[in-house]
């Protein structure tokens, strides 16, 4: 089994435009997604990002904030899969409700574990 | 096990969020003064969304209601010192103290201010269409998108009325609406609420699931009042609940698999809902010991009736005859005579009916609406008038503006074609 980190992408607020009902709803469907994944032995964890905190780079000799992105896109959350390659972890996020929205993009990348680090 | 299975026990009951959103927006909305309602309403949809976020990954926690009611809370509180702006209720329950973090929400709070928020919102400074909108919006947690499904409207004409009636709403203080206010206009609620019971009651193709759900959250608002110990005379609430829940039992025969209305006659009537007819019965019984007679009681007792007969051939038309004539002398309405006539008909024959719907046509402008049409149509078809019957489902065919109506018409009219004379 292999790694991999799917990162949640999408616009600034993505659920703003949700209603009470449809937020419940999103909340069950990818709840039930997740258990699955957990049941199934293959998520190693799941959270969310909090909205806030700060892009950080060095410039002119010193660690300075931004340059943010042009667009507005944020990471929202991250899912810690193991999945056997980067097709069945593509299949694996491919099965995520939260597509039916429209509003979501997710990142699939594998670990890669370099011996003596990890 | 992972973090994210960890409490997946968890689940919301159905609706959690659309019923939580409404109990917090009114108890923000009291907290911060109804001036800043639209504030309370970012508030609580940015509550909500911070717990969709969270919950999506870690689960449901295992006190979802406190959860949101903690978050809601930090953030009224930030809003108002961002503004800097202390209302009323604070000054008097704490004096001036600079710390507001002894406002406590309590299920009493949450009730009256629901209370309160739907007295506001049926205020009578707030025209009709848009009180409707407001207790959706902000007592029922609809989205403005739901709100024009249900409506078969569109976003700008609901989002209109809802910038008109917070405008009116504002003006309300959610304090001084004591006791024998409340007392006062408890019937101007009730009509409204009945007014969204409506709307969802005769439904459409589209969205079915939303327009019943307006008929459960017209119950829940009327139920709301019923657990009020500051409401003193129940007898009209309980006669609207009785009508409601009578109503309601048919809700799931009355259309049919394809989406068509299903007329009383054709309902399959195993499929009547017996736990709402049973709690009907339970609010009817309540009201007969008090011998009332109301509006909502006779429509009560009327559909009573339907849901107790064995068949349609079974019910007694009599009984309903006399009770609409009941109810006409209430309230003399064309709408009230046009329905009269169907159990007229039953009663004393289809010609007789014919001949009063003629007549109202002299006298009102019922003639402007397409069920007048509809309804002589039937009578014309019982009576075996085919022409006559054609022509009326034509006139009908020109009036009705919903699609579930014109293809149930077209129908109609295909029908008749080999009883016409070619």
């Amino acid at each position: 089994m292999r790694e991999f980190l799917l990162l949640i992408r999408s616009e600034e607020a993505p659920k703003a435009n949700l209603s009470p009902e449809q937020m419940q709803e999103h909340i069950e469907k990818v709840g039930k997604y997740l258990k699955k994944l957990s049941e199934e032995g293959r998520m190693k964890s799941a959270q969310p990002l909090e909205m806030e905190g700060v892009m950080l780079s060095y410039k002119n000799g010193q660690i300075v904030d931004g340059p943010y992105n042009e667009t507005k896109e944020i990471i929202s959350g991250y899912y810690h899969l193991l999945a056997k390659d980067l097709d069945e972890a593509i299949a694996l996020a491919k099965e995520d409700p939260r597509f039916e929205e429209g509003i979501w993009r997710v990142e699939v990348r594998p670990i890669k574990h370099v011996e003596g680090i990890n | 096990m992972s973090q994210a299975s960890k409490n997946m026990g968890h689940e919301l009951a159905s609706h959690f969020f659309r019923t939580e959103y409404g109990k917090l927006v009114a108890v923000i909305t009291r907290y911060l003064g109804s001036s800043k309602v639209e504030t309370a309403e970012d508030i609580v949809q940015e509550t909500l969304l911070k717990a969709t976020q969270h919950w999506e990954m870690k689960g449901i926690p295992e006190n979802p209601k406190a959860w949101l009611y903690v978050t809601a809370k930090n953030m009224a509180l930030n809003s108002l010192k961002r503004t800097n702006v202390h209302r009323d209720f604070l000054s008097k329950s704490q004096g001036n103290k600079e710390n507001t973090s002894d406002f406590v929400i309590s299920d009493e709070l949450i009730s009256d201010s629901q209370l309160r928020m739907m007295f506001a919102c049926c205020h009578e400074s707030i025209p009709e269409h848009s009180q409707i909108a407001l207790i959706l919006k902000i007592l029922s947690g609809f989205s403005i998108a739901e709100i024009a499904d249900a409506f078969f409207s569109n976003h700008e004409t609901i989002n209109k009325r809802l910038v008109r009636g917070r405008k009116q709403l504002r003006k309300v203080n959610l304090e001084l609406l004591d006791r024998s206010l409340l007392n006062q206009r408890v019937n101007a609620v009730l009509k409204t609420i009945f007014l969204l019971f409506n709307e969802g009651y005769f439904p459409s193709i589209k969205e079915q699931a939303i327009r019943f759900d307006l008929c459960l959250e017209a119950i829940r608002l009327a139920k709301l009042l019923e657990e009020s110990p500051l409401i003193e005379d129940k007898s009209e609430l309980t006669a609207l609940l009785a009508l409601m829940y009578f109503n309601v039992s048919r809700f799931e025969s009355r259309i049919s698999d394809s989406g068509e209305l299903v007329d009383l006659k054709d309902q399959d009537r195993t499929k009547w809902d017996r736990q709402s007819i049973q709690t009907g019965i339970q609010y009817l019984n309540q009201l007969s010991q008090r011998k009332l007679v109301s509006k909502y009681a006779i429509l009560a007792t009327i559909s009573a009736n339907h849901c107790v007969a064995t068949s349609y051939d079974a019910t007694n038309w009599n009984e309903i005859l006399s009770l609409y004539d009941e109810l006409l002398q209430l309230e003399n309405s064309p709408i009230i005579v046009l329905n009269r006539s169907v159990a007229l008909a039953e009663a004393q024959g289809a010609q007789r009916a014919i001949e009063v719907l003629e007549q109202l046509k002299q006298t009102s402008d019922i003639g402007n609406y397409y069920l007048y049409h509809f309804t002589l149509a039937e009578l014309y078809v019982k009576t075996k008038q085919w022409t006559e019957a054609d022509k009326a489902y034509h006139k009908s065919l020109e009036m009705a503006k919903n699609r579930r109506d014109r293809i149930l018409l077209e129908k109609k009219i295909k029908f008749l074609v080999p009883y016409l004379p070619s």
